[in-house]
């Protein structure tokens, strides 16, 4: 057996602490901690979602997210088809937190990391020089420079909370059921099962970033660049102050 | 099937890179291809070239200098820039982009300095109230053997600037329109174009040399057929489905009457320019030069915010193609300004016209006249 006494103490060290950590929260992510780090993902099922916004707002609130950005939302459209009666379509958009995610490579100072274990995608707000070319680099359109701070900013999957072991702010306020999130190395938890049970696609596979982010339902022509009319876009007339 | 999709709640994104880019991704192009157009002269060296030389140098070290301050100003934490140097990623074209400005920037003041150190030097031993200035410039001396040497350095920076600017823009696969092998290759290009452009102006400004003038329209003419070839061959590859990255690109515009118009008129400026400079390239410099100018900074400003205004995952455009924000205007005023403010103090104060290639002897007395070095 190739343990030594480290790593067995280290081992039984990192038992223990995850042991007090699910006693602690014994909560929303609980069945998800196993031995060893969870892997987090997302699963939407484009089904239940019925564009209510309250998770963009949840986020907004949870993120302190500056007007004029989003860390997610809903964007809703209205397809027709064969002429027939016009459907809604919702489609949540968050950072994909990709496996291959392209925004960290570009990243001239290393301020975009992946989290070890865990997978989200982060990024070192001390570090970052607020360049913007993650922003470029994100197929997404998940990033964006937050005004306030000067940095790169992005959904985190709440790692504050599911580090304290709650649900992201848009998975816990989730009115329809929709957005799903949990372990996606665990067999048991509930997106693990979801995967199992439904046929998935992502967004933009052709840029085969590997998302953590996956969906139930997603029309294929929603799932690049949609092209279509674009909504209204009223001129910004009004300056909005800053922290009024 | 039939599809008809209309967005109805969707959210827009704001340009992350501003016209400061634009204008840094202007200069510095021009800066590079005008050092590269200025070592015939000064590296190899050709007499004959030596007027085109001047004029090249001029304008590499005065857009060399502010190309970079550009730069700075579209970072979003520009008191951060030492990052780049503490925590070098060097998989990001930028942190090598980071490392290769600064050390082109050096490298072209040197080279600048050494050709024009022997006209310092005289300048230094006239009995005049700046001389003590002039002699500390030359640093006591007039030799400037070295020049050449500097000046491959500062030739192979340039093309470190040309390669690294061309690919840290053609890799972001996630922008279709950029992500293209022909894109550093138009940098480079219209970056000829753009300092053609500036030192025909200049000429006419400053020198009136209508030799010079009909030389630079002849090559001005021959970097447009360049780029009207490189621009033909992208439309081909995109349209016949050879390359399927041209073909994104295409796609990713085609269906906009702006970017129609745009392509219209891109296209009629370069064959304006292109056939004013063949048919008459004499007393046409103003002109050909304005334009060409137009061009260069064009196609950055078209690229840059006309990419970003396209959405990767949205339905139509978003706005960043028109100048919106009175800070943009700013911007790129304040950009202009910085570096005719710099042209005018080069011309006045750096005895430009008086660069000769390197020789080792003390400057003759002809290259002594106290003449202002500015017409």
């Amino acid at each position: 057996m190739d343990i030594n006494r480290r790593k067995f103490l280290s081992a039984l060290g990192s038992v223990t602490m995850g042991s007090v950590a699910y006693a602690a929260t014994g909560s929303a992510l609980a069945q998800t901690t196993e031995v060893g780090k969870p892997h987090w993902g997302m699963v939407v099922d484009l089904r239940k979602c019925i564009g209510c916004q309250a998770c963009t707002v949840a986020c907004v609130m949870e993120n302190d997210v500056p007007e004029h950005a989003f860390r997610t939302h809903v964007s809703v459209y209205e397809v027709i088809k064969d002429g027939g009666d016009p459907a809604m379509v919702m489609l949540p958009r968050l950072c994909n937190h990709c496996d291959d995610p392209p925004c960290l490579p570009v990243c001239p100072v290393e301020a975009t990391f992946k989290n070890p274990g865990t997978g989200e995608v982060l990024v070192d707000a001390t570090r970052c020089v607020g360049c913007g070319y993650c922003v470029q680099a994100c197929p997404y359109d998940a990033r964006f420079i937050n005004h306030r701070t000067q940095v790169a900013d992005k959904c985190t999957f709440c790692i504050h909370r599911t580090s304290a072991g709650l649900l992201p702010a848009c998975v816990e306020t989730c009115v329809g059921g929709a957005r799903n999130f949990g372990d996606l190395n665990n067999p048991q938890s509930a997106v693990s099962k979801l995967l199992a049970e439904h046929p998935v696609s992502v967004l933009r596979p052709e840029m085969h970033t590997h998302p953590n982010v996956r969906y139930i339902g997603l029309d294929e022509a929603l799932n690049g660049r949609v092209a279509g009319e674009a909504a209204y876009r009223p001129p910004e007339t009004t300056q909005v102050e800053e922290d009024a | 099937m039939d599809l008809q999709i209309h967005e109805l709640v969707g959210a827009t994104h704001d340009a992350t890179w501003l016209p400061w880019a634009v204008q840094y991704f202007f200069l510095i192009g021009i800066s590079a291809t005008a050092l590269l157009l200025s070592l015939p002269a000064f590296v190899l060296p050709r007499n004959r070239a030596l007027s085109q030389g001047r004029l090249a140098l001029m304008v590499a070290v005065t857009s060399g200098i502010t190309g970079p301050v550009a730069l700075l100003a579209d970072l979003h934490q520009p008191l951060r820039f030492w990052h780049f140097y503490a925590y070098t990623h060097t998989t990001s074209w930028m942190a090598w982009g980071a490392w290769i400005v600064p050390l082109y920037v050096t490298f072209l003041v040197l080279f600048a300095w050494a050709v024009h150190r022997p006209a310092l030097y005289a300048r230094g031993k006239e009995a005049w109230r700046f001389a003590w200035l002039f002699r500390g410039l030359s640093l006591g001396g007039s030799a400037n053997t070295f020049a050449p040497s500097l000046g491959i350095g500062a030739g192979i920076f340039a093309l470190g600037v040309l390669t690294y600017t061309g690919a840290e823009v053609s890799v972001v696969a996630a922008r279709p329109l950029w992500n293209t092998p022909f894109l550093p290759l138009q940098f480079l290009v219209t970056g000829l174009v753009g300092g053609l452009g500036v030192m025909l102006v200049l000429n006419r400004m400053l020198l009136d040399d209508l030799a010079l003038e009909r030389r630079m329209n002849h090559e001005l003419s021959l970097v447009l057929a360049v780029a009207a070839a490189s621009g033909a061959a992208w439309y081909v590859l995109a349209l016949s489905g050879i390359s399927p990255k041209h073909n994104a690109a295409l796609a990713s515009v085609a269906g906009f009457t702006v970017w129609r118009h745009i392509a219209g008129w891109g296209s009629f400026s370069v064959a304006l320019v292109f056939a004013i400079a063949i048919i008459r390239p004499v007393g046409t410099g103003w002109l050909t030069g304005l334009v060409a100018i137009l061009i260069a900074w064009m196609f950055r400003w078209i690229v840059f915010m006309g990419g970003q205004a396209v959405p990767k995952v949205g339905s139509g455009l978003y706005d960043s193609l028109v100048l919106a924000s009175l800070e943009s205007l700013m911007g790129v005023i304040g950009t202009f300004g910085l570096w005719i403010f710099l042209i005018i103090a080069y011309t006045t104060f750096v005895p430009w016209v008086e660069a000769r290639p390197p020789h080792e002897r003390e400057p003759d007395e002809a290259l002594a006249h106290p003449q202002s070095s500015h017409s």
